[in-house]
């Protein structure tokens, strides 16, 4: 198992797929905290959930994580090398179990980046316009050690999905186009069934204040059972199916 | 025999050794793939029927038949990538994915491009060889590891001559270069069978000939190859025995050498005298049969046989004329009739 585990890092240092996700989060995440921190106004950004928005955005990770996991297993049955790969490694639930081990890694990972980021330069600039910080320090801790736990989670259920899917273009669309609109959407206007989304989910392990948004305990457990249940699907389809 | 000898004698192989203890080789050689009334279903194609054969150690062996033969879903079916409908494959006795560390015993390239573009050939060999593992001797620090498995790729780069290019990106690379990668993935391990599909596509003379020339070797080494493709003549030079498959069913499993004697011994001779000649042929164990009033077409003789014995009848002959057909003829011949 440390081997596959070790092949699948390997092969997630060794294209340039992660760095270019890397960058792209890195961007999206400053283009976010300066213009969530510079253009309101300065009594604008004295409430606790404005501060809330200008902190957390390095959620906007866990989409970019996702795409980790995603393009971890879809990649492989893109190019073939899902072949070499189970020729080495027949037992086919090692090979997903490493790729969501390896993912958790590296989701993280972009996890710290983004918390880093948003906490580290949200706050230079709350600094540099003077304005004293609302939250509390317990909700700070809750964003720092929530996003990367919740960017872990969504890039090894990225794995679960592209398992699923295998098809590297609609697994792509498919996740973007669930995180963006559908689950914003259900959240907008089904309230009552928002704080169940995975989204949702995600958004009360970072003591998002919305107020359909469940206590951080339960949405982190919501999101480990999606995870579940997405690795699991996809790790028995994977067994199961010729590779062809 | 010899070539059972020499897989059991290396030590370096536990897998081998154990191999021993499960399937001593006193009754003969042991197989080391084994088909066992394999079939493949894929909706309401039969892609595999009934198909049986096995291979015996240090062969070479031509696996072949048209396009659509059921060549890949068999390979693919050894290697447990295809689970059969029916029937049994078998890898030096077992189910590809009980044996242990089975990269470590088999080899195999299956797709010409079944490489990461942005990924170096050397970065790819390197998450096989890691995944590979080390086998249980050796530590198992992770610097170690990643040590022997850096060992390893560089040792399969060197022996598909492909050192220079490991740092590239493998888009970067020739279909040649390509397919020598893809055997350099399958020798990772320092298999005992190697399975290819299709290996010359696309190859040039040049790159056909390295091929060959490896494929001999390997072999030399008591080592097994089955090695599919679509042209007869592409595998002629380099395969012992030859399995012929079409339409998912087998035609024929027999020694190359047979497959040609068996077929080519058609000689025609038009002479005045054939019936006499027919007598002559037949008294020295020939089969002749009279075509016409002066024809005969004779079975099993080469022509200069044929030749001498007319000589010593004093027959004149009007035309010797060889009807042998080429490996191309024979193998299209047995391909496009029903198989039995």
């Amino acid at each position: 198992m440390t081997d596959q585990l070790l092949a699948e890092v390997r092969k997630m240092r060794s294209t340039r797929t992660n760095l270019g996700l890397l960058a792209g989060m890195i961007a999206l995440i400053l283009l976010t905290v300066l213009l969530n921190g510079f253009i309101p106004k300065a009594h604008e950004l004295m409430t606790h959930d404005n501060q809330h928005a200008l902190l957390s955005a390095g959620t906007s990770a866990a989409l970019f994580a996702a795409l980790i996991g995603v393009m971890a297993i879809t990649s492989e049955f893109r190019h073939g090398t899902i072949r070499p790969t189970f020729v080495v490694t027949p037992q086919r639930t090692q090979v997903i179990t490493a790729k969501v081990i390896a993912s958790l890694l590296m989701g993280a990972a972009f996890g710290l980046v983004a918390v880093g980021l948003s906490l580290g330069v949200g706050y230079a600039i709350l600094t540099i316009r003077d304005i004293p910080l609302e939250l509390e320090t317990g909700h700070v801790v809750w964003l720092a050690l929530g996003t990367p736990a919740m960017t872990a989670v969504w890039a090894a259920l990225g794995v679960g999905l592209g398992a699923v899917v295998r098809n590297q273009v609609f697994a792509v669309i498919g996740l973007i186009t669930w995180a963006m609109v559908i689950d914003n959407l259900l959240r907008g206007l089904v309230p009552s069934i928002g704080g169940y989304t995975p989204v949702g989910a995600s958004a009360a392990l970072v003591a998002d204040p919305a107020d359909y948004v469940l206590a951080a305990a339960a949405g982190g457990l919501l999101l480990v059972g999606y995870l579940v249940a997405f690795v699991a699907a996809g790790a028995i389809l994977v067994a199961r199916r010729d590779v062809t | 025999m010899s070539a059972v000898t020499n897989l059991m004698n290396r030590p370096s192989d536990q897998s081998l050794v154990e191999m021993k203890q499960t399937f001593p080789c006193g009754a003969g050689k042991t197989a080391v793939v084994t088909a066992e009334h394999l079939s493949k279903r894929f909706a309401d194609v039969h892609a595999v029927d009934d198909l049986t054969f096995s291979l015996e150690p240090g062969t070479v062996t031509g696996f072949l038949g048209p396009n659509g033969a059921g060549k890949t879903t068999t390979l693919r079916m050894l290697l447990h990538l295809v689970e059969p409908s029916a029937g049994r494959a078998l890898v030096f006795g077992r189910g590809y994915q009980d044996l242990e560390r089975p990269a470590a015993q088999v080899g195999a390239v299956l797709e010409a491009a079944d490489f990461h573009p942005g990924r170096s050939g050397r970065d790819h060999l390197f998450a096989l060889a890691l995944a590979l593992g080390r086998g249980a001797k050796g530590g198992n620090w992770f610097l170690e590891r990643e040590r022997a498995a850096a060992k390893r790729v560089d040792a399969v780069l060197d022996l598909v001559e492909l050192r220079s290019a490991g740092r590239r990106r493998v888009g970067s690379y020739s279909l040649g270069m390509r397919q020598r990668l893809g055997l350099a993935a399958a020798l990772l391990g320092d298999p005992a069978l190697l399975i290819l599909d299709e290996p010359a596509n696309g190859l040039d003379p040049e790159g056909v000939r390295w091929l060959r020339d490896f494929l001999r070797g390997f072999a030399a080494d008591g080592k097994t190859v089955l090695v599919s493709s679509h042209v007869l003549a592409e595998v002629a030079q380099t395969v012992d025995d030859v399995i012929i498959i079409n339409k998912g069913r087998l035609v024929t499993i027999s020694p190359l050498a047979e497959l040609i004697a068996r077929r080519t011994g058609a000689v025609r001779v038009r002479a005045r005298g054939a019936p006499k000649l027919r007598a002559n042929l037949e008294s020295e164990g020939f089969q002749a049969t009279l075509l016409d009033g002066d024809e005969l077409l004779v079975e099993g003789a080469p022509s200069a046989r044929i030749g001498e014995i007319a000589l010593r009848a004093g027959i004149p002959l009007a035309e010797l004329v060889s009807e042998s057909s080429s490996l191309e003829d024979i193998f299209l011949e047995l391909t496009t009739e029903e198989p039995s």
